[in-house]
């Protein structure tokens, strides 16, 4: 994707194609929960995101002393330090001395917390700003003067240019002023961090805040060190009719794969993790013989989205592929692989479309998943309509 | 495993409050509960606001219980004390501790809560020592409100919390609501002549005896409950 002057990446591709390039400059986002979530995380993944790629950002931190932010900042890996301008916001808090030049002396003085930050604004213009975090100041002092100083810091950002993310987790305010902040961004990122089963899942939905905007489902979402943040799907289904090349696609895809099979077919399942640039997924490959159906039945269960390869020489075989898809339930997110197209008798994926019964929207992409054409398209457009919106 | 209040400890997915002014013996009184929940093989999270996880360490080890060995397998720190303290600066420690940069932080202490629950496995043990000390950073609002989401959290899908409370330095209203949030109530105090008495208040759902007991001489006060034989 070429970059464009007027938008700023977010550091995760599929999430940059949606708003086309990133976040038009200038804008306002709010990071939000209702409960403890990782917004964090994705603050500084978007920092990083334009530290590396020259931008200046600013990050306003009530919490972290400058020391331990920037070595928090390090666990993404090297950027460049003299790009980022921290608004020093713990050490009077500490009563420590500060190496930044923007310090705030008294976090008990609402007006002059605002004024170092715009004073930051003026003089840095950074592209990016991060305020970590305006629970901070809600917390802290009145309402009304909050929401004053509030829009008065979305004036400076615009005035500079900057995309300004307010990051809150809403502890005592009340439907109306949650509504009401909501409403003076441009897009709201909601957070949210469960735990299942053990198991901690992070997600978040992007929602553009006008008519007919941008409004993503749910996406998941994690993080690693000096990787930093990646889309995460969990169990994508990669099925089809018997010998019909799943097995190639899961190892066409996966940076690392198990096969169970026997002579040659998967008679157990494949298992492979695919990292394309900012998007992770777990592949379960099931097989394609209608005596596995049982097993089939278990790894359908949960699954985020379904790559339904089929032999494009077998026409014969498509009544089974929509059989299978039928067994994985309504609604679960899904595109067919017209896999073998290489051969000279493969049939068109209109042809394959409409012997199947399938609706125009429903993406059909040629594979020749044995040489790795393809699947990586098929797997970016399953990505898309997972991601939602439009 | 799941003890019930039969053989004297509480189940696994409850939550209490610990009560009594600052001198008493609640710290104390977290660590036995530890110590018994690690002896019976649980795991414990131990979230560290009014002390630094070394003097958490060697008060453990005099009450008989050694961390060391067991931090990272089955105990984990949430430190929310090291950060505002001189030592923020050093390196990262080698221990696996989940460090939050601020009693301000509500949000950050909840996920650091989360991270440690998540790293050791639920069910796990959370104790929190004090909750006393986020009234001096947030508004009693904000902390009730976090009281409440990280009690029902750690409820569904964690295990245990315990949390310390000072008594006598809260608003009565705060005292009172911080009590209703919780399954149960443990009350501390002194007696005149300053020896050291506890009680069961109230616990959700169990028997307990809510008469005073005199704490024992070695501060490690037995968890009775329905009647259970005193925890050794």
């Amino acid at each position: 994707m070429t970059a464009r002057p007027d938008r700023v990446s977010t550091g995760v591709p599929i999430i940059d194609q949606r708003l086309g390039g990133g976040f038009v400059r200038p804008s306002t986002i709010l990071f939000f929960s209702e409960i403890p979530s990782e917004k964090r995380l994705f603050a500084e993944h978007f920092v990083i995101t334009g530290l590396r790629k020259g931008e200046t950002a600013l990050y306003v931190d009530f919490f972290r002393a400058p020391q331990l932010a920037r070595r928090e900042f390090a666990s993404f890996g090297s950027f460049p330090e003299d790009k980022l301008v921290i608004v020093d916001a713990t050490s009077s808090q500490l009563l420590l001395p500060s190496q930044e030049r923007y310090r705030i002396a008294s976090v008990d003085d609402l007006d002059h917390v605002v004024e170092v930050i715009k004073r930051a604004l003026r003089e840095s213009r950074p592209s990016r700003v991060v305020v970590d975090s305006m629970e901070f100041l809600a917390d802290r002092f009145d309402r009304k003067a909050v929401m004053r100083h509030w829009r008065e810091l979305i004036e400076v950002a615009r005035e500079v240019g900057s995309v300004m993310c307010f990051l809150f987790i809403n502890w005592t305010y009340g439907e109306a002023d949650v509504l009401e902040i909501q409403g003076m961004s441009d897009f709201v990122i909601e957070f949210q961090t469960s735990m299942r089963a053990g198991i901690l899942r992070n997600t978040l939905r992007l929602m553009e805040n006008r008519t007919n905007g941008l409004r993503t489902s749910w996406v998941p979402y994690t993080f690693k060190d000096l990787v930093g943040l990646t889309v995460y799907f969990p169990r994508i289904l990669v099925t089809g009719p018997f010998n019909a090349g799943k097995s190639s696609v899961v190892k066409a895809l996966s940076k690392t794969s198990v096969s169970v099979d026997r002579l040659g077919t998967t008679v157990s399942f494949d298992y492979g993790n695919v990292d394309l640039m900012g998007l992770e997924a777990e592949l379960l490959g099931t097989p394609g013989q209608e005596r596995f159906e049982f097993i089939f039945r278990i790894f359908a269960r949960e699954v985020s989205g379904v790559l339904l390869v089929v032999d494009s020489t077998q026409p014969g075989q498509l009544e089974r592929a929509r059989q299978m898809l039928g067994l994985v339930g309504d609604g679960v997110p899904f595109v067919v692989l017209a896999n073998k197209s290489d051969l000279p008798e493969a049939m068109e994926p209109a042809e394959i479309r409409r012997l199947m019964g399938l609706a125009e929207s429903v993406p059909v992409v040629p594979t020749v998943a044995t040489e790795g054409k393809g699947v990586r398209e098929a797997l970016q457009r399953l990505a898309e309509i997972i991601l939602g919106g439009s | 495993m799941n003890p019930g209040p039969a053989n004297g400890t509480f189940p696994v997915y409850y939550s209490v409050l610990v009560s009594g002014p600052p001198g008493v013996g609640k710290l104390e009184y977290l660590l036995g509960l530890a110590r018994d929940f690690l002896a019976a093989g649980d795991r414990v999270v131990f979230v560290a606001l009014d002390l630094h996880p070394d003097e958490v360490r060697a008060r453990a080890a005099t009450a008989g219980l050694d961390l060391g060995p067991l931090e990272g397998a089955s105990f984990a720190f949430v430190d929310c004390y090291s950060a505002t303290a001189s030592e923020r600066l050093e390196p990262a420690p080698t221990k696996k501790v989940y460090a939050v940069s601020s009693y301000s932080n509500l949000e950050g202490i909840g996920m650091a809560i989360s991270r440690a629950a998540h790293d050791l496995k639920p069910p796990v043990r959370v104790l929190f020592y004090t909750v006393s000390t986020l009234f001096l950073h947030n508004s009693a609002q904000a902390i009730s409100k976090f009281i409440q989401i990280i009690t029902s959290r750690v409820k569904t899908n964690v295990g245990f919390i315990g949390y310390a409370m000072h008594e006598g330095v809260h608003e009565v209203h705060t005292t009172n609501l911080l009590r209703s949030l919780v399954d149960g109530v443990v009350e501390m105090r002194f007696t005149e002549a300053l020896s050291r008495e506890m009680r069961f208040h109230h616990m959700r759902g169990l028997r307990v005896d809510p008469a005073w007991k005199p704490l024992p001489e070695d501060g490690v006060p037995p968890v009775e409950i329905a009647g259970g034989g005193a925890h050794a």
